[in-house]
């Protein structure tokens, strides 16, 4: 009983709106035909008026005439026939009491017409043709009302002054009968017409109730789709949040491992320089000394080891000086390093929370940054440094995204000049502008791009060098993209090097003084 | 509101087609007509067959469906009787003023002949005073019949005048009768009814 109350609804529903579309059509049709009618009757006035002016425009007694009285009639008596109708066809439109007054001001200007043409029998045909017109409205109650008009007057003419219809002064009763037959019989068919148009057009209603249930089913359904698929978009929204972040974080472990890399380096070089450093011989010679130290000035200027003690100590003073100036360099750039890990961390928290904060940036600055970063790599695997550096306009970025991007390329071309066999390996760091950007290009002559991996090598997960993510120039690429800038790449192939062009908006002056 | 407004059309509308009718249904004054072909007449009747007579203004409108009826008349007895149209033409018009499409219809007609009647002579004879007036003497020259061959003022269709006349021409036993006749005036108005009237120059 459950499952079949749904479907008893919706067919009440549908023959609900089926009755309302029915309802609204017949209304179309009534107000339509009120329009048509309204213009019909206006142009049957008029040429009502011209009718009487033309066949008999003024009566005559002997030589003497004046206007003829169906000249007035036509003017008055059907301007007030027709103008009540017209009045209520414009004022009322669709209103059952409209639509029977046009009936019974249409037959009743028929009959004026016939009066004023003379009672030609052809005249007689307009009854015929406004019933058909009356049938527009497909509501037979009209062609009852006009039909009962025309029924009144044949009457009521035939029962008092028969000779002024049936041309005789005594007719039988029903000749009246006779006469309404001929309209009853157009009505018979008008009305069967009437019957088979409004059973179309309830067909129609119920067809289009139909499909508008059918219509707010599929919108129903679509809406439900539409929110599961929100909720999918969310999910997937928040899957590639996810995705993303991971993706950063990725990023962010890359480029903290190639900054450690340097700072292994360097804490490796300070280990070294203080497991090796001179420190103890230091210690010997104070030893030395405290052995001597009642006799310190004897022993320095006369005893041979004395002699050599001060050189020694000027020696060893001179190597820890160089010692330590060494171990603060390493010191300094360790501490870059780790700066530069904090930026890194600091970026993808950036990353992580809202969108990066532009600044005022000076290229070159940014580029010796990333260049130092990799210093002691490159010199470790004896690769050439050549600074090409034009003069350039600062430019207004999100400097960590384009400092990433750079240590990515130099690692890059670290790893290419590493992987060659040549031995003049050389990157080139040139800094150049053009019209409105500025452009930085990492050119390595190591172990060049395949042309077919050309267009590759930005996919994310594409690498050819052992142990890489494939990760780097896929970020440094959209990370560009999202700066308002590009990041491409030039190879002639395998052993030819290879050129990435990192291309940075130049700011405009506005954005510059901003 | 709308139905009261319809009740005063509805009343209005009455009233005015009852004008309407009732100017349509008064017959045209009536006169004493000669029983016998009256001597002084200058119109030839027909000898040994009836003769018909139709007296009509040539520029009454109504007159046209007498004119009508009268050839509906002629189509079924043409040979049977000796028809006349008869237009008045007052004093001092042209020859052309009663040479109207009324004339040309009734000329048209076969077996009907058409002259004028100068200020009504031939009318005042017969006491026609109606356009449309039909008389049909004998054979002898006594009056069979008298009055109109249309149901209303201009209104053709079948009606008393023109049956009775059908009749006596085929069988010459129905007994003479008079029927209204409904018309434009032949004569000048009478006193008081010709305000604002325009006479007939041309």
């Amino acid at each position: 009983m459950d499952t079949l109350t749904p479907v008893l609804n919706e067919d009440e529903t549908v023959r609900r709106r089926a009755d309302v579309f029915f309802q609204e059509q017949l209304d179309v049709y009534a107000r339509r035909t009120d329009r048509m009618f309204a213009w019909l009757m206006g142009i049957q006035w008029l040429a009502g008026v011209v009718a009487a002016l033309w066949i008999s425009p003024r009566a005559w007694e002997g030589q003497y005439s004046h206007t003829h009285i169906h000249v007035w009639a036509a003017l008055f008596l059907g301007g007030t026939i027709s103008g009540f109708p017209i009045l209520l066809a414009l004022t009322r439109p669709g209103s059952v009491l409209t639509r029977h007054v046009i009936a019974v001001g249409q037959m009743l200007s028929c009959g004026l017409l016939i009066h004023l043409t003379g009672g030609r029998i052809e005249t007689h045909f307009q009854y015929f043709g406004a019933l058909a017109f009356l049938a527009f409205y497909r509501d037979w109650r009209v062609l009852l009302t006009a039909s009962a008009v025309a029924g009144a007057d044949h009457l009521l003419r035939g029962l008092y002054w028969p000779q002024s219809i049936f041309g005789v002064l005594v007719a039988d009763w029903w000749r009246w009968l006779e006469h309404v037959g001929w309209v009853v019989f157009e009505d018979i068919f008008l009305v069967l017409a009437i019957r088979q148009n409004l059973s179309e057009i309830r067909g129609v209603a119920e067809r289009q109730a139909k499909l508008e249930t059918f219509n707010e089913s599929i919108e129903r359904t679509v809406n439900e789709r539409t929110s599961e698929l929100r909720s999918v978009h969310q999910q997937l929204l928040e899957a590639s949040r996810r995705s993303g972040m991971a993706e950063i974080a990725t990023n962010v472990l890359h480029n903290v491992g190639n900054v450690l890399n340097s700072v292994n380096i360097s804490s490796s070089l300070i280990a070294d320089g203080v497991r090796k450093s001179r420190a103890s011989d230091l210690a010997g010679a104070v030893l030395l000394m405290k052995e001597h130290k009642n006799d310190l000035g004897t022993f320095i200027t006369l005893d041979s080891r004395g002699q050599h003690l001060t050189a020694h100590l000027a020696q060893l003073s001179e190597h820890l000086m160089a010692e330590q100036m060494a171990a603060a360099n390493e010191l300094a750039s360790l501490r870059q390093n780790i700066d530069h890990i904090k930026e890194i961390v600091a970026m993808q928290q950036n990353y992580a929370t809202f969108g990066g904060v532009k600044e005022i940036v000076n290229v070159l600055d940014l580029v010796k940054d990333g260049m130092r970063m990799h210093e002691a790599g490159l010199q470790r695997h004896s690769v050439d440094v050549v600074r090409d550096f034009a003069e350039v306009p600062p430019v207004n970025i999100e400097k960590h995204k384009v400092l990433q991007i750079l240590v990515n390329l130099l690692s890059n071309a670290k790893h290419a000049c590493q992987e060659s066999a040549r031995a003049d390996k050389r990157v080139t760091i040139r800094v150049v502008k053009t019209d409105d950007k500025v452009r930085i290009l990492v050119i390595d002559n190591g172990v060049g791009i395949a042309p077919e991996n050309l267009t590759r090598i930005f996919n994310y997960g594409f690498t050819t060098r052992k142990g890489g993510h494939g990760f780097g120039l896929h970020s440094g690429a959209l990370a560009a993209k999202e700066i308002g800038g590009s990041l491409t790449v030039q190879s002639d192939g395998p052993g030819q090097g290879a050129s990435f062009t990192l291309e940075l908006p130049q700011p405009t002056k506005e954005k510059s003084h901003a | 509101m709308p139905w009261l407004l319809t009740t005063i059309w509805l009343t209005a509308v009455g009233a005015g087609l009852h004008v309407l009718w009732v100017y349509e249904h008064t017959p045209g004054s009536a006169a004493s007509v000669p029983g016998r072909w009256p001597g002084d007449s200058r119109i030839p009747r027909a000898p040994g067959r009836p003769t018909l007579i139709m007296f009509a203004h040539p520029r009454c409108p109504c007159t046209r469906a007498s004119i009508g009826e009268l050839a509906v008349l002629m189509t079924h007895c043409q040979n049977q009787v000796k028809a006349s149209v008869v237009f008045f033409q007052p004093n001092g018009s042209s020859q052309d003023w009663p040479h109207t499409d009324l004339w040309r219809s009734a000329a048209a007609i076969p077996g009907v002949t058409v002259r004028s009647d100068q200020d009504g002579v031939e009318a005042k004879c017969f006491q026609a005073t109606t356009s449309g007036y039909v008389v049909l003497y004998d054979a002898l020259g006594k009056l069979v019949f008298s009055g109109g061959i249309t149901s209303s003022r201009g209104h053709a269709g079948d009606n008393v005048g023109r049956s009775e006349l059908t009749q006596w021409l085929h069988h010459e036993t129905a007994p003479a009768s008079e029927t209204p006749v409904f018309g434009c005036s032949l004569l000048d108005p009478t006193r008081g009814c010709n305000k604002k009237e325009t006479a007939w120059t041309r």
